[in-house]
């Protein structure tokens, strides 16, 4: 049993001795504060930036249009054209060493700003298409009753929409979740770093990372029942 | 009621309605047909401006909302219903929040008076045992009879048909029809946009001919399918009936 005991003799250099295990805890808790906070950041930049996008492509014709519409139509174009033309490693060095370069900025925040707004330009195209998905139908169907065009977008078309983009959307937490691994760039200890300050310690890669591995796994797995879960719940409406 | 004058919609160079001008008084049931793509749906959907006009004036009880913006033509939607050939019902909510949402949304009603009128106008559709059932577990029929339903809600002045039957199976037009035939002896002002000869002959109080973007002709029931006038239409009429 020389190899359970070698195995064994690892874990507790890498995780008890020293209490290192602490380094994942702090670690995982840094994670799952930027993912919520970007997620939450990401989710209200991206419905502003689809409605303004698609109440613009449906009510703007050629010849006319509000301007405050096309204004933030063309503002919501700038910024998903830079964010998703760019790497989020790079946004972040940014948002750190350039954007709040010369202020004493939480690190944690900065990093909630740039995998928000990051996240923001993927989850507002996720929406859009979903608003696109709608009929238009249901849009004139809840105008002829005279409900205004606000009250349409969010009484019809949007719950509608969001059910559609759900697992888009989902897709898309998962994503938001993982690459906060990079946090470790502006040297916050995210879980990622975590492992890697550990395995600096120890010089023995596989425990560590193995760790650290199963914890992004557990949560997107967790992350991936409660989707499923909501999901079905809005299905509902779908039994024939 | 309803007076159109001098109406006009084109779309880029297309001219779908050229020059229509036509006056619907209250309590008149006024079918419309005509072949497809003569403008007869963008001549009831100017009535309520789902489509703008490009040229002409629509004037609502005396008003002119051609014009029209923001609450005012809000406003005037909440007094015109309208039926669509595909239903448009709104799949994520029941049959009864369907029929109460613009209601109790638009703060016309308290939600316990706008369920009261639900069960009402779903008992006058004969569907008072789906009120919890969602739009997808209907038939086409029964989800025309609800939209129905879901327009009268409003307590509209006049109803829009849009071809209610067209998207239906045949086993399914005359439960629609039958409903809609109720409404018309109660009273109510309609403008019908069909196929249904039969409808339009035995309900309508006045029918109208559009082809090629204008009314070529239009007549009380009898004189208008006995004694056509229009080469185009006695042509129209001589394939359909």
């Amino acid at each position: 049993m020389d190899f359970f005991e070698k195995m064994a003799e690892d874990f507790k250099q890498n995780f008890i001795e020293d209490d290192r295990w602490q380094y994942l805890l702090e670690g995982l808790g840094t994670t799952m504060l930027i993912t919520v906070f970007a997620l939450l950041l990401g989710l209200v930049l991206g419905f502003l930036a689809a409605i303004v996008r698609s109440t613009h492509d449906k009510v703007c014709t050629k010849e006319g249009g509000h301007f405050f519409l096309r204004f933030g139509n063309v503002i919501a174009k700038v910024y998903l054209t830079i964010i998703r033309g760019t790497p989020t490693t790079i946004q972040l060095l940014i948002i750190y060493f350039v954007i709040f370069g010369s202020v004493n900025i939480n690190k944690v925040l900065c990093a909630v700003l740039a995998f928000g707004i990051n996240s923001g330009a993927y989850i507002a195209e996720i929406i859009r298409s979903g608003i696109m998905s709608i009929d238009d139908g249901q849009t004139e169907a809840g105008r002829s009753l005279g409900l205004s065009f606000p009250r349409t977008m969010t009484l019809i078309i949007l719950p509608q929409a969001l059910k559609n983009v759900l697992p888009a959307l989902g897709n898309e937490f998962i994503v938001l979740l993982k690459e906060t691994s990079i946090s470790g760039y502006v040297s916050l200890m995210d879980v990622t770093r975590a492992g890697y300050v550990i395995q600096g310690q120890t010089y023995s890669p596989f425990m560590p990372l193995i760790a650290v591995a199963l914890i992004y796994l557990i949560i997107v797995i967790g992350l991936s029942k409660l989707l499923t879960l909501f999901e079905r719940r809005l299905a509902k409406n779908d039994k024939r | 009621m309803i007076n159109v004058e001098h109406l006009c919609k084109s779309y880029g160079g297309l001219n779908v309605l050229k020059d229509v001008s036509e006056h619907i008084e209250k309590g008149e049931k006024v079918a419309v047909i005509g072949p497809s793509g003569s403008g007869k749906s963008t001549f009831l959907r100017c009535l309520n401006l789902l489509e703008t006009p490009t040229d002409g004036t629509i004037t609502f009880d005396g008003v002119d909302i051609t014009h029209c913006k923001g609450k005012e033509l809000d406003k005037v939607r909440q007094k015109m219903g309208m039926v669509f050939q595909h239903f448009n019902l709104f799949p994520h909510l029941t049959i009864r929040k369907n029929i109460t949402l613009a209601p109790v949304k638009l703060k016309l009603m308290s939600k316990e008076q706008a369920d009261k009128q639900a069960e009402v106008l779903l008992d006058r559709v004969g569907l008072l045992d789906k009120a919890d059932a969602y739009p997808a577990m209907l038939s086409g029929g029964q989800k025309q009879r609800i939209a129905i339903a879901r327009a009268l809600a409003m307590n509209p002045e006049v109803m829009l048909f849009d071809e209610p039957t067209s998207a239906l199976d045949p086993e399914m037009v005359g439960e629609v029809l039958d409903i809609m035939k109720q409404l018309a002896d109660d009273g109510m002002t309609m403008v019908v946009v069909t196929h249904e000869m039969g409808f339009a002959r035995e309900v309508a109080s006045r029918v109208l001919f559009i082809a090629d973007g204008q009314i070529l002709e239009q007549n009380t029931p009898k004189e208008f399918f006995e004694n056509p006038k229009n080469p185009r239409l006695q042509e129209f009429l001589s394939k359909v009936i």
